[in-house]
């Protein structure tokens, strides 16, 4: 069988270029590596019988270096090279990731508010233009063996303290070739729709539906998680909460309800198009003076995705994400419970209030399409809507959101989005106005 | 207001646009089992056409799986299939599954030392080797010495074919020791009378390759050019080429030739096996 001699085999540097450009970027371990390797190759060429042969001669003449000292040299260097690998074998165990998103928001209008932060919204003081870092992210898994698996995740970008975002211990199942069952405990984002599982650092908009900040803010919670991968298509996920998540105001405190939410998701991934159900089963306390209220919150949800791909284009997807539930509700909290004051400093319903109409149900949706122009640019636009209460008129949210973004590399992307919002705010008996809150974003993003 | 908004756009645009037309050149990047092969191929083809530039470069399949995902190569290189977890990352990026090129076939080769006399292993038996519960040469028929295991990196595609198909997706033993690079595989089993590795079949000089047999009644075989087509060899598998998209302008004359006949001929002539 014709092929290169293994000298020339082992002279070939592994990751070398056959033409490497200048840009080619090179990790600094690799580089050193390179540098063993190359220095490896160089004495296996001078240890080849032929050139060995002339050291040899070199040698008897000079009283130099013989093939001998040559030999214990590369020996010497071999040994060294195998500690280096063992070092380096335990440190890959180790695995660093994370994100910076990097912003700017401009309001519609000089003495409108800007949403900074958080989900859902929180809303600053009139202040029209605002940089800020929205997420400043990293990752930290061990890969302790191949049966476990670590992971903790910070987040230092909303405020000026390092928050925990993600923590959480893996075991993987010992019985499948590809350990296609999972438990997991700890702090994790919870198993509930498409939004939710997609990173923030994939997303093609800066933020997810108005519907998943409301009901899922934060995103994650402490529990147990159990995921399991029964065919290539074909994963389940099912988990037990404490339910609050991790903005609640309880967190991390005990599970205020003393009992466990229950959320499960069942996902078909065929390629072309994936589609999924997820359902969501709680209970949620409203702290009063006097006996709490506990009241039911329960949430389905299905989300499907379809792909297409552009001859000239490239690739192109619509997704839709629908979202209905019954929980508390922002607006009947406020309308139903007396504030504490500074003279009566009790938390009571308003007379004539049932505790159980602080819950409603609600419903919101969006549809987003996304396409790819070359590999550089992509172009987005969604529609999405969130009625906190299905049967009151004037609570619903309403956004028009377009993006584009732009990959300046493999890591960092910009990101330019508009969203025209569409709310009513009361203008005087029976009437209603659309505040002026519509938003630019221009966003940097940088993953590593 | 308005202004700082138009200007901070038009920033954007004028950037990305920069980037975007800057001329570029094919960058190759992947398998280290195929970088020789990618090599010749961008050299025959550069002498054929010149100003075409291709960069080919190694780091393993998992490596330019990754390179194609994050955009920073055009063709990536693999000699193990993309996972469904890979396909569905480039598809979170670029909102495709992928493009799959076969451009080459190879017969995963089983090497041991010159000096070793063992002939054939039945795959079970190599299964066996690498997940450590046969140590001694003796229980598969050679001589009373222990097995010393050599094997790839994890971001390597021969590594992950071969655990999918040797090992039926199960962990190696961890008495493997990983090298960089088949060379590296091929160098130390070249001087290790106990050693045994694995590799492309063009790496296989200095050492000696051992026939194999799907199980213990089927015949010996070793990794030839028939063997390989025909399917006989147990672990003859197909070389890649993954795109984003489907490949076009000069990206897709390099393809096509690389499918004709004269690359085709070229894949044979580095030591691995044409497609047809």
């Amino acid at each position: 069988m014709p092929g290169p001699s293994p000298r020339t085999a082992a002279l070939i540097p592994r990751r070398n270029a056959a033409t490497a450009g200048p840009g080619t970027a090179i990790h600094e371990e690799e580089a050193l590596k390179h540098r063993l390797l190359a220095v490896t190759a160089t004495l296996l060429w001078f240890a080849h019988p032929g050139a060995s042969h002339a050291q040899e001669g070199a040698a008897s003449d000079t009283g130099a270096v013989t093939r001998q000292e040559l030999n214990g040299l590369l020996e010497g260097l071999n040994e060294q090279l195998q500690v280096l690998q063992a070092d380096t074998d335990k440190l890959k165990k180790f695995k660093f990731s994370g994100y910076v998103q990097a912003r700017t928001e401009f309001s519609e209008a000089s003495n409108d508010s800007v949403k900074v932060s958080g989900s859902p919204a929180v809303i600053s003081s009139p202040n029209a233009t605002r940089f800020f870092i929205r997420r400043a992210r990293l990752k930290m898994t061990y890969d302790s063996s191949p049966l476990s698996q670590a992971v903790v995740y910070f987040d230092g970008g909303a405020d000026r303290t390092l928050r925990l975002l993600e923590a959480y211990v893996t075991l993987l199942d010992p019985w499948t070739p590809n350990h296609d069952h999972q438990l997991t405990l700890g702090q994790f984002n919870v198993p509930f729709g498409w939004e939710i599982e997609r990173s923030s650092s994939v997303r093609e908009l800066p933020e997810r539906s108005r519907a998943e900040n409301v009901q899922f803010s934060g995103e994650r919670d402490r529990g147990a998680k159990l995921e399991s991968q029964w065919t290539p298509k074909l994963k389940t996920t099912l988990a037990v909460l404490n339910g609050g998540g991790v903005n609640s105001t309880d967190f991390p405190a005990t599970d205020p309800t003393r009992g466990k939410d229950v959320t499960g998701r069942v996902r078909w991934s065929q390629g072309a198009w994936d589609a999924a159900v997820s359902g969501y089963r709680g209970r949620q306390v409203t702290a009063l003076t006097g006996p709490d209220v506990l009241t039911d919150k329960t949430r389905l949800g299905v989300d499907a995705q379809g792909f297409w791909t552009l001859p000239s284009a490239g690739g192109g997807s619509i997704r839709g994400e629908f979202y209905s539930g019954h929980e508390v509700n922002a607006n009947a909290l406020r309308d139903s419970i007396a504030a504490p004051t500074s003279t009566n400093p009790n938390r009571l319903l308003k007379s004539g209030v049932n505790g159980q109409h602080l819950a409603t149900d609600m419903l919101g949706w969006y549809v987003m399409a996304v396409q790819n122009l070359g590999d550089r640019f992509q172009a987005v636009v969604r529609y999405d809507t969130y009625d906190p209460n299905v049967d009151v008129d004037h609570d619903q949210f309403e956004r028009l959101g377009f993006g584009l973004n732009a990959f300046y590399d493999g890591f960092t992307r910009i990101t330019v989005s508009y969203d025209a919002i569409t709310t009513d705010a009361p203008a005087g008996p029976g009437r209603f106005t659309d505040p002026h809150d519509n938003l630019w974003t221009i966003q940097l993003q940088h993953k590593f | 207001m308005k202004r700082t908004i138009l200007l901070s756009l038009l920033a954007t645009t004028a950037l990305a646009a920069a980037t975007a037309c800057a001329a570029r050149p094919i960058t190759v990047k992947g398998s280290d089992t195929m970088v020789i092969l990618g090599q010749r191929w961008a050299e025959k083809y550069m002498n054929a056409n010149p100003g075409q530039v291709i960069m080919v470069t190694g780091g393993g399949s998992g490596t330019g799986i990754a390179a194609l995902i994050n955009g920073t190569t055009e063709i990536c290189q693999a000699s193990r299939a993309m996972k469904q977890d890979e396909k569905l990352k480039l598809r979170d990026r670029y909102q495709t599954m992928g493009v799959e090129i076969p451009v080459a076939k190879d017969g995963l080769t089983v090497y041991v030392h010159s000096s070793n006399e063992l002939k054939e292993l039945t795959v079970v038996q190599l299964r066996d080797i690498y997940r450590g519960t046969t140590t001694n040469w003796k229980q598969v028929g050679g001589k009373d010495a222990t097995i010393i295991l050599y094997g790839r990196e994890n971001s390597s595609g021969t590594y992950g074919y071969f655990k999918e198909h040797v090992l039926g997706g199960r962990d190696f033993s961890a008495r493997v020791q990983t090298l960089p690079g088949t060379a590296a595989v091929v160098n130390a089993v070249s001087k290790d009378p106990n050693g045994i590795g694995f590799g492309g079949a063009a790496y296989a000089k200095g050492v000696r390759d051992v026939a194999m047999k799907k199980d213990a009644t089927s015949a010996a075989v070793l990794p030839t050019a028939a063997a390989v087509h025909d399917g006989s060899y147990p672990l003859a598998r197909h070389l890649y080429f993954y795109l984003r998209k489907q490949p076009a302008g000069d990206t897709k004359k390099f393809v096509d030739w690389i499918l004709s006949a004269d690359g085709q001929k070229l894949a044979s002539d580095v030591g691995y096996f044409p497609l047809k």
